[in-house]
């Protein structure tokens, strides 16, 4: 299917509204993905100041929730909208939680470079597990501007790449976890430093893992298939014969 | 005091209601109707805004369709029919023992529910009114044939053939006829009795399409058993329930948010 599908009603009032909900959760996307830039520079320079403009912002992001349920429940209870256009409501629905829930660990990386700064001035560069943090923040966020070219596009075209990297993140993740655990071990000194990058970490890794929901509800827009809970060979299978028929 | 009764009392304290930033068209104020000694309708109070659509609904028997009658006297024909209270069109008068009811009802229009195209072709049907109004140039009545087809969303699809009886047409396209016969004298507000409920699902999308396309130009109050279809097409709607007006607000609010546990009972079908 094609997104200008979404303007093809009869009821010009539908195709405005599913052309708005496009665009608020576009946009809403955009914030997210520009919160991750902004972390990812405060993490790089221990910007204390940008990082606290990163919390204040969130409150954008929520509201931007908020905006997409309300459209959500005005055209459900008034144009009672059905087949593609039904779950394309129940997928902003959804792709907005996940929207929004990325923010929330966009702030958790702030946080840890406000809490390195209040640890004696502690720079982020220097605290064991920088570089996959910033690794697994990077590769969250290019997984995140797929996702929203993918639902821009409405097609599933890429998902599969993204759905690999989500586990490639996640072996990197588990290795970095269990070298930190032993750090923490060894290195009691460094345990409130260290905690402070774990929170960091897990926070970048469930990004990634937002960013594959939102692919698993871009395949359900697109073919009404719910994957959420479909093994790995079984769902890159599907997304392979998907990409073959988007051809 | 039973919850219901309690909403209907809560209700009667919103008598009086205006519609903030919106200009007012018609308005009734403390309006009764009887058919005998049994009232139809008690003590309805309430604005309707020019330019938007305001959609009535409520189960059968709630007084929807009768109230909609009063809008350009209607129910004047019913011998038994009393009404009290005001009702006033751009601040005039409707029942002014003064007021000409044709020329009221040129300047409000209505459709009803099936589709009552005259034995006679598009063109005639379509510039009936002008003709009776006295109207006989040509070249005004081509224009405004043109237009109300155009306006009803018919034009293109028949231009080609005005002269044809209206009676071969599809059902959809006969209501769409009667809409722009309606339309043809430029009334101000143009009233619809379930307009749609005679057509099949496609034809019933073209006219709502149509109908949020006319109100740019016209006053509208639709009378519809559906209540999907009030959603879909009105920017204000009033809930009824046996002579009584119990909700009536933006049509966003009313559908996702109600203010009264009958209204959100009928909405959601716990009752009928």
């Amino acid at each position: 299917m094609e997104k200008k599908e979404f303007g093809t009603h009869i009821s010009e009032m539908l195709n405005q509204n599913l052309e708005a909900l496009f665009n608020h959760i576009l946009a809403m996307g955009g914030m997210v993905e520009r919160q991750m830039d902004n972390a990812l520079q405060a993490l790089g320079t221990s910007d204390v100041a940008k990082a606290k403009e990163i919390i204040l912002f969130d409150k954008m992001i929520n509201d931007a929730e908020m905006e997409i349920d309300r459209l959500c429940a005005r055209v459900l209870a008034r144009q009672q909208p059905t087949a593609s256009d039904l779950r394309l409501i129940l997928v902003a629905i959804r792709v907005a939680i996940d929207l929004e829930r990325m923010g929330d660990e966009v702030v958790k990386l702030a946080k840890m470079v406000i809490a390195f700064d209040q640890i004696n001035q502690v720079k982020c560069s220097d605290v064991e597990g920088y570089i996959e943090l910033v690794d697994i923040s990077n590769r969250s966020n290019q997984m995140l501007k797929g996702t929203l070219d993918a639902f821009a596009r409405v097609s599933t075209d890429g998902a599969s790449q993204i759905v690999a990297e989500e586990e490639s993140i996640d072996r990197v993740f588990s290795n970095i976890m269990d070298q930190l655990k032993r750090s923490m071990q060894s290195q009691p000194d460094c345990f409130e430093c260290l905690m402070e990058m774990i929170i960091a970490l897990r926070a970048a890794e469930r990004v990634s893992d937002h960013a594959r929901n939102i692919v698993e509800s871009i395949v359900y827009l697109v073919n009404g298939q719910d994957v959420r809970n479909m093994d790995e060979d079984r769902l890159q299978a599907l997304l392979t014969k998907l990409q073959a028929e988007e051809g | 005091m039973s919850e219901q009764n309690m909403s209907v009392a809560l209700d009667r304290d919103h008598r009086g209601m205006t519609l903030e930033g919106e200009e007012i068209a018609m308005e009734v104020k403390d309006w009764n109707l009887y058919y005998g000694s049994k009232q139809a309708l008690q003590n309805i109070n309430m604005q309707l805004p020019k330019n938007r659509v305001t959609a009535f609904i409520g189960p059968s028997g709630c007084g929807k369709s009768t109230l909609l009658r009063c809008f350009n006297r209607m129910n004047d024909l019913i011998s038994i029919v009393r009404v009290d209270g005001e009702m006033t069109l751009y601040g005039e008068d409707m029942y002014a023992k003064q007021m000409d009811v044709a020329a009221l009802r040129r300047r409000v229009g209505m459709v009803f529910q099936k589709p009552n195209p005259f034995p006679k072709s598009i063109y005639e049907n379509v510039c009936y009114g002008l003709r009776l109004q006295g109207l006989n140039d040509k070249a005004v009545l081509d224009e405004t044939v043109e237009w109300a087809l155009k306006g009803a969303g018919l034009w293109e699809e028949v231009k080609d053939r005005l002269d044809e009886n209206a009676l071969g047409m599809s059902g959809g396209q006969q209501q769409r006829l009667c809409i722009a016969r309606a339309i043809a004298i430029k009334p101000e507000v143009l009233l619809l009795d379930e307009p749609t409920s005679a057509l099949d699902p496609i034809s019933t999308l073209a006219i709502e399409e149509l109908i949020f396309e006319l109100k740019k130009e016209f006053t509208i109050l639709i009378v519809t058993h559906n209540m999907q279809q009030a959603a879909r097409v009105s920017d204000y709607t009033a809930f009824m329930y046996m002579g009584d007006l119990i909700e009536y607000t933006d049509t966003d609010s009313l559908f996702t948010n109600p203010q009264f546990k009958r209204t959100e009972d009928y909405i959601s079908g716990r009752y009928g």
